[in-house]
């Protein structure tokens, strides 16, 4: 599409130099955006991506270098400044304002006037914003509210907010990280036309099937260094990922071992509303069993029901063969289960407490003098034991977590069940927001986990992450299992087949 | 971040420095500032009787400050403190006046009737999921209401026990130590504080207190009875109250039931100024009690230096903000 | 929405369906506050006189004397009911005077009791001669300390009537009869607590002070409890009476206090009403008088009758 580079590229940055208190975070980057095309930003956590793109969007000041936008060097001092410039971003968390329209959000500060300019036209902002769809070819009422839209929806409401201030740069950061396999299609189509119309798109992400899929060139950054540039469709995965981490990754690695006989776990005709619709399954001990499926298949709310966080309709639970009554989490606990949610800093970690506390925190009752008084070196000693063996980078065990990055955080709540003794591991998303790097990590301690026999059970949207650890594979779709594959067998088609296998049958 | 090398996990303590000793030291500038301002500029303030005035000016919202402190680090608000101190105090006076029981019952009846409604107000928020904002809004009325009709909107005097009046304004310590006159209510606030303070950073009352106010979600998925942890935490937080309610009836040798009104906001104006977020998970009780002293001191040096009353109250309210605010800047460089 | 329309509909049925009392002479006071001593022995005058006229009354206030909105929503809700007189303390002479512009449309008789509002409305005001009862008191308080040194004084409130009529009557009475007696300092406290710190604070600032007046029932509390614990030699007086009062009267704690006849308020107002529907003419005030009170008259039957605990 745009292999002839075009003699004057659309955004030029050279020598970029930015550092924060202790960080040089981008040492001399270069990186250029043609019109019409889509340029992959690739690298670990911490490799400098974002950063680069705040100095782009003028939400950070560049200590040196350059910025030309169409060959003419510019200062971008304010964020309003570079979308004046035509240059927008939509950020991985959407910031719209859920009570207000899609129309009044794409306007929000800049909503057409009448009748002395005190009212809002609200028939042209409808219509304006009806346009605009209308030319990303979507189907979206201007009239509807933001808060009731699925977050696929929501970001093609950010898309039009950012055309409607005329961006020829577009900076995407992971948009389709919440996003399920048809909307994802439905976001590249808009991508697609955008390329056409000849604007720009950054495309920053951590997945090597999107990039294959929809970028023209990559360039990938490590450590606030410019690494190479590459086209796209040319270069192998496995030297991407090779530049991105500076050493080679076992590719395509599959599991071997299968688990024991012995049964852990066991759930029998699960119901919960729509979304989990007479789920029985088995898991053994030193067994990795994989859960796959759409986003909205309902293996999340499986495991929050057995985790006892929400209620279920009807079913049971047999622990070690013994059926027992999960009401709350603290019975899960009790129970010897753990639950891992892919939202850490919601659910999994209390982000302003230390590594210590966070670690030892399901278990803080065992650590009691006179049933009362913490005792805070035993707890240190034990934590201290946890980072040493899971290897957690933190300069002590009295940081706060929230500093930590995203595979040490996982660790943390990792350690915080083993040291509770939790033999039936739950894993929901475990190496979302984790980089390359980190992520053969957590794999490597999850199988070293299941050999020492705990049971595990992973969440996983990325093919690929299933299929890696995964002894077992159970395929969710709207609300039931459709099928169990061999972990070592199975290929993402199987897995696509049984995660689209809907019934017909009316719930 | 890609070299291999492992960070070794140092064993080292937080530094000295985190914004929680930051924010206390900031305060106790302000308080040491403030008396030496006051010293100077103000004669007669710096004397040994206006010191114990002071302190005892302090002792009551020092004492529902630190009852406040629990709560919102736990993540909520308890706006009934200032009533329900009222309502413990209107308690002992019919434990001990109406009924006639020993004192030592009257002393553990206001604390366990604050402690009983504090659980209530817990209750209400943890299994109703009522905003502890609107529970203890309502506590707020209810224990006023409660108070007027148990002491039939009168005071109740407590001149059948002649020892209650002195509980409060007596120094027991004086006859321990000559020449330290400082009366017993402050002392009591002062154990009051040093118990908080290891129950809130040694037990793990404290610790689960400060979970449920960093993340509460995070704690209850950890396997934590969320519900009861909040239910305990309200109750300290109204047996503290309880303990006011001692003090200011001792000093006023009756309980009076129209007092208490607007006492809450005090208290959490105490706690704020110490630097207790109320975003929850961050505070400590000797922010809150340096907090306490901060409004005092600027009430008594303003009084004394014949300051309009009016001025005062607007000096208080800048004080307030100042305060966040510095606790804002001070956590944007953390 | 349904549920508001419920919920009105129901309100205006009460005020619609409460004239069925009217049967009856119903006669809805509404005073400054009822969680004070005073008010309880105002309400205690008033249903004395109910009973002896025959007639029923309501007695009400706000929580505070600070809340004027609330207790013109109690008002309000008052006339609605459509009675037959109104007995009226008002917490601001001036803000309410349209909400009993309604009653008076409404044929309603309204006496006005304690402070007095600034319209010809009442038919009569049963109240404390305030001015009169400070200058009591000021004279009490120059009497005990020979008339000349440092004096100061403790108001209960700044901006409501009671508070500044004994304030500008205590002051204009020093200033006028007692050229060698000096006010140094005027401070405000609404409750005991507050007024015991704000006096100990007054007495650093100012440790020549000989006298302190207090204008109500909780700073003379305050007062009293400040003079005992900083043991300071100085004559005070107080304003209306209550245990605390009373005791430290006795034991010479205060040197004495004005106080009004609350009772004689609430028989003043019931009776005044029940005058005014049987067509009889009033005064446009009524005083229901004060005292001078110390530790040799307390006892008399006249003032004991006035007191209360």
């Amino acid at each position: 599409m745009t292999d002839e580079p075009s003699a004057v590229p659309l955004v030029e940055m050279r020598g970029v130099e930015k550092s924060f208190p202790g960080v040089r975070a981008l040492q001399g980057v270069r990186f250029d955006l043609r019109s019409g095309e889509v340029h992959a930003l690739m690298g670990e956590n911490g490799a400098g991506k974002s950063t680069l793109m705040k100095i782009l969007t003028g939400v950070y000041q560049p200590d040196g270098g350059e910025i030309r936008i169409d060959g003419q060097p510019v200062t971008l001092p304010t964020p309003h400044a570079a979308q004046a410039l035509g240059i927008s971003i939509i950020h991985q968390e959407l910031f719209l304002m859920n009570h207000l329209t899609a129309a009044q959000n794409i306007f929000i500060g800049r909503e057409p006037r009448k009748g002395l300019g005190i009212f809002v036209d609200e028939a042209k902002l409808k219509r304006d914003a009806a346009a605009i769809f209308k030319r990303m070819k979507v189907d979206i009422d201007p009239g509807a509210e933001v808060g009731h839209m699925t977050v696929a929806r929501q970001q093609l409401v950010e898309i039009a907010k950012a055309l409607s201030y005329n961006a020829r740069v577009l900076v995407m950061d992971e948009p389709t990280s919440a996003l399920n396999e048809t909307e994802v299609e439905h976001l590249f189509a808009v991508i697609e036309d955008l390329k056409a119309n000849g604007v720009g798109v950054v495309y920053i992400t951590h997945k090597m099937d999107e990039v294959k899929r929809i970028a023209d060139r990559v360039t990938v950054m490590r450590d606030g260094q410019y690494i190479d540039t590459l086209p796209a469709a040319q270069t192998a995965m496995s030297t991407i990922i090779q530049l991105m981490v500076g050493r080679e990754l076992a590719d395509q690695h599959r599991a071997t071992g299968t688990g024991t006989a012995e049964e852990v776990l066991r759930v029998e005709g699960l119901n919960r509303g729509a979304m989990i619709r007479n789920v029985s399954f088995a898991l053994n001990r030193g067994e990795i069993l994989g859960f796959a499926g759409l986003m909205g298949a309902g293996r999340t709310e499986v495991a929050r029901a057995i985790f006892g966080a929400d209620p279920l309709d009807s079913g049971t639970i047999h622990i070690h063969g013994r059926e027992q009554k999960i009401a709350t989490p603290a019975d899960a606990v009790a129970n010897g289960i753990a639950y891992l949610s892919e939202d850490r800093k919601h659910f999994g970690l209390v982000t302003g407490m230390s590594v210590r506390d966070n670690v030892t925190m399901a278990s803080w009752r065992r650590f009691l003098s006179s049933g009362l008084f913490m005792q805070d070196d035993a707890l240190g000693k034990v934590a201290e034991e946890y980072v040493r063996k899971l290897k957690v980078k933190t300069p002590h065990i009295h940081q706060e977590t929230r500093l930590l990055s995203g595979g040490n955080q996982q660790k943390v709540v990792i350690a915080k069940w083993l040291l509770r003794d939790c033999d039936i591991l739950i894993f929901d998303e475990p190496t979302r927001g984790i980089d390359v790097g980190a992520k053969a990590e957590i794999y490597r301690l999850l199988e070293d986990l299941a050999a020492q026999g705990k049971a595990i059970i992973v969440i996983s949207s990325e093919l690929p992450e299933v299929l890696r650890l995964s002894h077992r594979i159970a395929v969710m779709c709207e609300g039931r299992i459709t099928g169990e594959l061999d972990g070592r067998m199975a290929s993402q088609e199987d897995i696509m087949t049984l995660a689209t296998q809907r019934s017909s049958a009316a719930a | 971040m890609t070299d291999t090398a492992v960070q070794p996990a140092a064993s080292g303590k937080p530094g000295f420095f985190t914004t929680q000793t930051m924010q206390k030291a900031v305060a106790f500038v302000v308080l040491v500032a403030l008396l030496a301002f006051f010293s100077a500029f103000a004669s007669n303030f710096a004397t040994g009787a206006n010191m114990v005035g002071i302190m005892q000016a302090t002792a009551v919202n020092g004492v529902l400050g630190v009852a406040v402190t629990f709560v919102i680090i736990s993540g909520g608000i308890d706006l009934s403190v200032g009533t329900m101190m009222t309502l413990t105090a209107v308690m002992a006076g019919i434990i001990l006046t109406n009924l006639g029981m020993p004192l030592p019952i009257g002393i553990l009846g206001a604390i366990a009737s604050g402690a009983f409604m504090g659980a209530i107000s817990g209750a209400v928020i943890a299994k109703l999921k009522i905003p502890p904002f609107i529970a203890t809004l309502g506590m707020m009325q209810i224990a006023r209401g409660l108070a007027l009709v148990f002491s039939g909107a009168k005071p109740i005097y407590f001149n059948d026990t002649p020892n209650y009046g002195l509980l409060s304004p007596e120094s027991s310590i004086s006859k321990l130590i000559p020449g330290v006159e400082i009366p017993n209510g402050v002392m009591i606030m002062f154990i009051v504080a040093i118990i908080a303070s290891i129950v809130l950073n040694r037990t793990i009352i404290g610790r689960m207190i400060f979970a449920l106010g960093s993340n509460e979600e995070a704690a209850r998925l950890s396997g934590i009875n969320v519900d009861r942890w909040k239910i305990l935490t309200y109750a300290i937080c109204g047996g503290i109250c309880g303990i006011a309610g001692l003090i200011v009836s001792s000093r006023l040798n009756s309980a009076q039931p129209a007092l208490g009104l607007g006492y809450e906001l005090d208290a959490i104006a105490a706690a704020v100024i110490g630097g207790t977020s109320l975003a929850g998970g961050r505070g400590t009780v000797i922010g809150t009690i340096i907090g306490a002293f901060i409004m005092s001191v600027l009430t008594n040096g303003l009084r004394v230096m014949g300051v309009l009353e009016e001025w005062k109250i607007v000096v208080t309210g800048v004080i307030i903000i100042v305060a966040v605010f510095i606790d804002i800047v001070l956590r944007k460089k953390a | 929405m349904k549920k508001t329309i419920l919920t009105s509909a129901l309100a205006l049925g009460l005020a619609i369906g409460a004239p069925v009392f009217a049967q009856e002479t119903y006669f809805p006071i509404i005073a400054k506050g009822f969680s004070h001593q005073f008010w309880q022995a105002v309400k205690a005058g008033a249903e004395e006189a109910a009973a002896r006229n025959g007639v029923t009354i309501t007695f009400e206030g706000p929580n505070t004397e600070a809340e004027i909105d609330k207790q013109t929503d109690i008002l309000n809700a008052a006339i609605a009911k459509a009675p037959q007189g109104l007995g009226f303390a008002a917490l601001d002479s001036q803000a309410q005077v349209p909400a009993l512009q309604k009653a008076a449309d409404a044929g309603i008789p309204i006496v006005a009791f304690d402070s007095g509002v600034e319209s010809d409305l009442p038919l009569t005001t049963c109240t404390t001669d305030n001015m009169a009862a400070a200058a009591a008191a000021a004279d009490g308080l120059a009497k005990a300390i020979g008339e000349e040194g440092k004096i100061a004084a403790v108001i209960h409130d700044q901006t409501s009537a009671t508070g500044i009529g004994r304030r500008d009557g205590f002051l204009n009475r020093i200033k006028e009869a007692y050229p060698n007696i000096e006010v140094v300092d005027v401070q405000y406290a609404n409750d005991a607590l507050k007024a015991t710190d704000n006096v100990k604070a007054m007495l650093q600032a100012n440790p020549d002070i000989k006298g302190i007046f207090a204008s109500n029932e909780g700073a003379a509390i305050g007062l009293a409890v400040a003079i005992k614990e900083s043991g300071a030699q100085i004559v005070g007086v107080g304003f209306d009476s209550g245990k605390t009062q009373k005791d430290a009267i006795m034991d010479g704690t205060l040197i004495g206090s004005v106080t009004q006849n609350p009772v004689g308020i609430g028989q003043c107002v019931v009776d005044s009403l029940a005058k005014a529907i049987k067509g009889e003419e009033l005064p446009k005030v009524i005083d229901t008088g004060f005292y001078w009170y110390d530790k040799t008259n307390m006892a008399d039957e006249k003032i004991a009758a006035v007191l209360y605990d």
